[in-house]
């Protein structure tokens, strides 16, 4: 319940009607006969709960409504986030479009030296900015899609994603460990779009690599305490300032610190997004110069649903 | 001299295709232009071009509805569309309709031309492409494209519907090299991290449950390093009365 403090209100009428109440019922006011004393005190008293219960029910309905309300603004706010990215992503891509086609028939020109450098220039920031535009159209696209929900072992999935991660060029500078446990028995089988699920551990992957230097360490783990599936990446890169960290998951953010390191702002985005529509939880800690652990919170039980 | 293809380009975006033709006309094929869906379909009778490239968002008329008055007219001209909306449901239906094969907006030039080539090499002149019939025939393994569901050798099998969406692909394009980004593209919708091996999972699925040997297959082919190959000979089936 937010707020608890407007309860202050019932309570105190309450105090205030039991004290005049008593004050009745004893003779404070002699001048009146003790029946009507009584019953002055009676209906004050009665009067005092009925109204202080009455407030403490309005109360409560208010906050449900309020809660209602907020979580609505919130969704309109998401939706229409969404349509805009769907907007920019649709109007980026035709002149994207004509740009690559016209880089096309300057190829086939022959050109000097300069030129050709140029134009391989031209040609790399138009591909960095279609890779933009089906970066957007993927995240707004993955919030509508419908979940292909199956038996996801969690323990597949994260080695898949591990192997994958330590064949990368960079991952062999880097210290690499996967922790799984099997005692005192395996990880959960969860309920989950298991394509997706490992697109999210991979980008964590993606993400440790990228922002650590050679020789830093990179650590996936998992485990289940009953209720929930946690697994971590975590890694001792550069890690994020306090002040960008509120921001970290927002679309098309990048820290100070991405500067020069390719990337687009929308892994975390989509990250946050996959997990959020499996009813879980991103969590992001980092502390600058000593690194960064991401924490993904799944419910392992099929009781909560699936936004879809 | 070899008779050059002719191709008809449908696009609203007088941008792309002041652009796209004259790479088209460079890789080879004489290129039509056209700005909208009703100028589209009046040049497909005059012209009677080798192949169309359709925008999709389009005015007035957007490019489905020009395949569909096309196929609707029995005109089997092959058709690639160039689709802007990122959903995999939408393309699917859109080579339920007769499409040959779309292209994601923005595209590389020299992948338009490749997918051109390809289309053009599979294209039965008269004939309705594969990816007009409902029901697709490979030995003993049949697809029914409408009912989803599909028999090898009389026994229906159960495949997950992105397995599914694979094996559709792989038949209505046999006999063509299917990079493992291409087939993402189709199965996800986009190129889900490129170096990933959720088509290879798919594949192997497929194998599994189609019983073809990866060493020597009579449906699916790996090339090395590259993609997948549908290998066997892919027929329409004449639907049971």
């Amino acid at each position: 319940m937010r707020k608890l403090w407007p309860l202050v209100y019932p309570i105190f009428l309450m105090i205030v009607a039991v004290i005049l109440a008593v004050l009745f019922w004893r003779s404070v006011l002699p001048d009146l006969i003790l029946v009507v004393r009584i019953d002055l005190g009676n209906l004050v008293f009665v009067g005092g709960v009925i109204t202080a219960a009455a407030w403490i029910v309005l109360m409560v309905l208010w906050n449900r409504e309020l809660t209602r309300s907020i979580d609505r603004v919130q969704y309109e706010a998401a939706d229409e986030k969404r349509r805009f990215l769907r907007r920019l992503d649709h109007e980026l891509k035709n002149p994207i479009m004509a740009i690559r086609a016209g880089l096309a028939n300057l190829e086939g020109v022959s050109t000097g030296d300069v030129q050709k450098q140029a134009l391989s220039s031209v040609e790399a920031q138009t591909l960095r900015l279609s890779r933009l535009s089906s970066d957007l159209r993927k995240l707004s696209e993955l919030e509508m899609r419908p979940l292909e929900k199956t038996a996801v072992d969690i323990n597949e999935m994260l080695s898949e994603a591990f192997n994958l991660a330590k064949d990368q060029p960079n991952a062999n500078e880097r210290e690499l460990k996967l922790t799984i446990p099997q005692a005192p028995w395996p990880l959960p089988v969860i309920q989950g779009d298991r394509d997706l699920l490992f697109l999210v551990v991979h980008n964590l992957l993606d993400n440790a690599i990228k922002y650590t230097s050679p020789g830093n360490r990179i650590e996936v783990r998992a485990f289940e305490d009953g209720s929930t599936l946690v697994m971590e990446v975590a890694d001792t890169g550069q890690g994020i300032p306090d002040d960008e960290l509120c921001h970290i998951g927002e679309e098309l953010y990048r820290g100070r610190g991405a500067r020069g390191i390719p990337g687009n702002g929308l892994g975390l985005a989509l990250v946050r997004s996959i997990i959020q529509r499996h009813g879980g939880q991103t969590i992001i800690r980092s502390r600058a110069a000593q690194g960064t652990v991401v924490t993904l919170r799944l419910p392992v039980h099929s009781q909560y649903k699936f936004t879809s | 001299m070899a008779i050059k293809s002719k191709i008809l380009l449908v696009d609203d975006e007088t941008a792309i295709t002041t652009n796209l033709a004259p790479v088209l006309e460079r890789a080879g094929f004489e290129v039509a232009v056209a700005s909208e869906g009703e100028e589209a379909l009046r040049k497909v009778s005059g012209t009677k071009p080798d192949l169309l490239i359709l925008d999709v968002l389009m005015p007035k008329m957007d490019g489905r509805e020009v395949l569909r008055h096309l196929r609707a007219d029995g005109n089997w001209t092959p058709v690639i569309l160039l689709t802007q909306v990122g959903d995999s449901v939408e393309r699917a239906m859109a080579l339920e309709e007769g499409a040959d094969d779309y292209l994601n907006k923005p595209f590389d030039p020299h992948e338009l031309v490749a997918r051109i080539k390809a289309v053009l090499r599979r294209a039965r002149p008269g004939q309705p492409p594969l990816t007009a019939g409902v029901q697709l025939v490979c030995e003993g393994l049949v697809i029914d494209r409408r009912s989803k569901r599909v028999h090898l050798n009389e026994r229906e099998i159960t495949l997950t519907p992105k397995a599914l969406v694979l094996l559709e692909y792989l038949m209505t394009h046999p006999d063509e090299l299917l990079s493992r980004e291409r087939l993402l593209d189709v199965v996800w919708g986009w190129d889900y991290p490129v170096e990933t091996r959720a088509i290879d999972t798919r594949i192997s699925e497929l194998r599994r449950v189609l019983d073809d040997d990866p060493n020597s297959p009579a449906f699916i082919e790996t090339v090395s390093g590259q993609g997948y190959r549908f290998i066997g000979g892919v027929r329409i089936q004449d639907a049971h009365p």
